[in-house]
C-alpha cells in the first residue's frame, strides 16, 4: 500500500481499505466500470431526467453541480437503506441532512465519499458523480478522499502533536519541505479558526486540546488535504454550545472555499448553517429545497411534523 | 413520539389570552357605539378607561409569545403563527385604540342635536364588531377562508366612510358654523376606517399562518 493509500485511509476515518482491490460494490450493473452516466429508470421515473428534485432554491443546477446522485439505491444486504435519491451540490454550497436516527442520512453521506465500500454487504445503483466523473467507475478511491474530506461525530485526533496531526496526511502523500509543510499547517489552522489558540503549542500533544478545540483540529487535518468538499456527520454533538457556535461559525468561512454537507440532528443547527435542506425518512428524499422554505413552509407534511417535533 | 405536549399547552394558553383580549375590544367598540347610539358619555368614559387594560392584555402576550419561541423554538407552520401573533396583538391594540377614539367623540359631541350621518358611523363601527369575531374565529379556527370572508367586510365600513364624508362636506357648505363639528365627525369616520384595515391586516396574518404565502386582501 503506497503513502497516498494510508494518507487517505486516514482522512476518510482511519479504517482499512485495500484500495488496490477496492470492491466495486454497484452490484449488477454490466456498465459499472465504465465513466458514462447512467440512467436510473427502474423506479418508473422518466429516461433522461436531468434536473435535481430541488425545485425551490434552484441554487444548483445539473450543469453547476459540484457532485450530483441520481437515482441512488443503497442495500445492506437485502435491506434497501436508500431508495432513489437524487441530490445535487453546487460549488460554495453548504446542505444540511436531517431526519429521524436510522432514516439513512448518515449512510448517505458516506456513499459520497465511498466509506461503505467497506461494509461487505452493502452495495448501490445509480450514479455519483463528482466535477462529471463517476466516483464509483474508475475513480481512483485514495484521490476521492482527498477531494472529499470528512469530519466524524466524535473529534478523533491521532495520538500526535498538533503540527504532526495536520501535517500527517501531506506528508503520507510524500510532502518533506519543511517549510512548504510549515505553511499548510499554519494556513488550515487558521482557515480551521484554530491557529490564534494552538500556534504557541504545536508540538504539544493533540489529545491536551479540548473536544472543541480538537474537532477544529480534525477539520484543519481536513483542509490539509486540500479538499473540495468537505463532509461533515454530526460533528458538533460532541461539543458544548460555545464550541458548537465556533464550529458553525467556522462552516460560514469554509465555504467560501469549499461544499459542504453535513448530518445534523440539531433542527437550528441545520436552519443555521446551511442554504438547502435535505430531510430524510426511512431512506427516501423526502424534500430538498431551500432552507429558509423547509423551516418556515415545508413543502411535504412529513417534513413539518418532523421538524416540528411531531415525531422523530 | 410526540414531544409538543408542552409547546401545545403554551399555544393553548396563548390563544386563550387571544380570545379573551379580542373579546375585551368587541365589548369596547360595543360600548363605544352603545354610547354613541344613546349619547351615553358615562359609557364612553368606561371605554376610554379600558384602553389601558387592552394594552396591558397585548404586552402579556407579546411577552409570552417571545417566551415560548425562546424556550420552544418553533419552525414552520408553529413559528408562523408566532409571528402571526405578534401580528394580530399589535392590530387588535390598535382597533382597541380606534374604539377609544369613538368612545371621546361621543364624549365631545354630547349636548349636540343629533347627526344623521351617525347612523353611517353606527353600522361602520356594528360591522366593525362583526370583523373583530369573525377574524378571531378565523384564528382560532385556523381557517383562511373565513379571514378572506371577515376582510371582505371591511368594503361595508370603506362604503359607509365614503357616505359619512360625502355628506359632511354637503353639511358644512350648507352650514359653515357646525364645520367643528362635522371634522370630529370626519376623524372618527377615518378611525374606523382604519380600523377594518387594522382587522384586514390581522387576516392578512392568518392567511400566511394557514398558508405560508403572504397574500393581500382588500387591495
Amino acid at each position: 500500500m503506497n503513502q497516498d493509500n494510508i494518507a487517505a485511509r486516514i482522512m476518510g476515518g482511519g479504517k482499512p481499505a485495500e484500495h488496490t482491490s477496492q470492491p466495486d460494490i454497484r452490484g449488477g450493473k454490466p456498465d459499472a466500470h465504465t465513466s458514462q452516466p447512467e440512467v436510473y429508470t427502474s423506479s418508473g421515473k422518466p429516461a433522461g431526467h436531468a434536473s435535481p428534485p430541488d425545485t425551490r432554491g434552484g441554487k444548483a443546477d445539473a450543469h453547476a453541480s459540484k457532485l450530483d446522485v441520481r437515482g441512488l439505491d443503497l442495500y445492506y444486504g437485502d435491506f434497501l437503506a436508500l431508495k432513489n435519491i437524487d441530490f445535487s451540490l453546487a460549488p460554495h454550497e453548504v446542505i444540511a441532512l436531517i431526519g429521524p436516527s436510522g432514516c439513512g442520512k448518515s449512510t448517505f453521506i458516506r456513499v459520497l465519499n465511498r466509506m461503505n465500500d467497506l461494509i461487505p454487504s452493502c452495495r448501490i445503483s445509480g450514479t455519483v458523480m463528482l466535477d462529471g466523473e463517476d466516483i464509483y467507475g474508475s475513480m481512483d478511491v485514495t484521490q476521492l478522499r482527498s477531494r472529499v474530506g470528512m469530519v466524524f461525530q466524535k473529534p478523533n485526533p491521532f495520538a500526535m502533536s498538533v503540527f504532526d496531526n495536520v501535517a500527517y496526511g501531506k506528508r503520507m502523500q510524500g510532502l518533506r519541505d519543511k517549510r512548504r509543510l510549515a505553511e499548510l499547517v499554519e494556513s488550515s489552522l487558521i482557515k480551521a479558526a484554530l491557529w490564534d489558540e494552538v500556534k504557541d503549542r504545536l508540538k504539544k500533544s493533540a489529545l491536551s486540546l479540548s473536544g472543541g478545540q480538537q474537532q477544529r483540529l480534525c477539520i484543519a487535518r481536513s483542509i490539509a488535504m486540500e479538499p473540495e468538499i468537505i463532509l461533515m456527520d454530526e460533528p458538533t454533538s460532541a461539543l458544548d454550545p460555545i464550541a458548537t457556535g465556533r464550529i458553525e461559525e467556522l462552516i460560514g468561512e469554509l465555504k467560501k472555499d469549499y461544499s459542504i454537507v453535513i448530518v445534523t440532528h440539531a433542527m437550528h443547527q441545520a436552519s443555521r448553517v446551511s442554504g438547502r435542506t435535505a430531510f430524510f425518512l426511512l431512506g427516501e428524499l423526502i424534500e430538498f429545497g431551500d432552507t429558509r422554505e423547509v423551516f418556515t413552509d415545508p413543502a411535504d407534511k412529513r417534513t413539518e411534523d418532523y421538524i416540528s417535533g411531531r415525531f422523530g | 413520539m410526540n414531544t409538543r405536549l408542552i409547546f401545545l399547552e403554551e399555544l393553548n394558553r396563548l390563544r386563550h389570552d387571544i380570545l379573551a383580549m379580542a373579546a375585551r375590544v368587541e365589548e369596547d367598540l360595543g360600548k363605544a357605539l352603545s354610547a354613541l347610539r344613546a349619547n351615553d358619555t358615562e359609557l364612553a368614559k368606561e371605554v376610554c378607561a379600558d384602553d389601558a387594560m387592552v394594552n396591558a392584555m397585548q404586552l402579556k402576550i407579546e411577552d409570552e409569545t417571545a417566551k415560548v419561541i425562546a424556550t420552544q423554538q418553533p419552525v414552520a407552520r408553529d413559528l408562523r403563527e408566532m409571528v402571526t401573533i405578534f401580528k394580530l396583538t399589535s392590530n387588535l391594540e390598535r382597533v382597541g385604540d380606534h374604539a377609544v377614539h369613538l368612545a371621546k367623540t361621543v364624549i365631545k359631541l354630547s349636548g349636540e342635536p343629533p347627526f344623521r350621518s351617525l347612523e353611517h358611523l353606527e353600522r361602520m363601527a356594528e360591522t366593525g364588531c362583526q370583523m373583530i369575531r369573525a377574524c378571531v374565529n378565523a384564528y382560532l379556527n385556523q381557517d383562511a377562508e373565513a379571514a378572506r370572508q371577515a376582510a371582505a367586510l371591511d368594503d361595508v365600513i370603506d362604503a359607509g366612510h365614503r357616505s359619512l364624508t360625502e355628506e359632511v362636506l354637503n353639511l358644512m357648505r350648507e352650514h359653515p358654523q357646525l364645520i367643528k363639528k362635522a371634522v370630529r365627525l370626519l376623524a372618527v369616520s377615518g378611525n374606523l376606517e382604519r380600523l377594518g384595515d387594522h382587522i384586514t391586516n390581522i387576516c392578512e396574518g392568518i392567511i400566511y399562518m394557514c398558508e405560508g404565502k403572504h397574500e393581500e386582501l382588500n387591495e
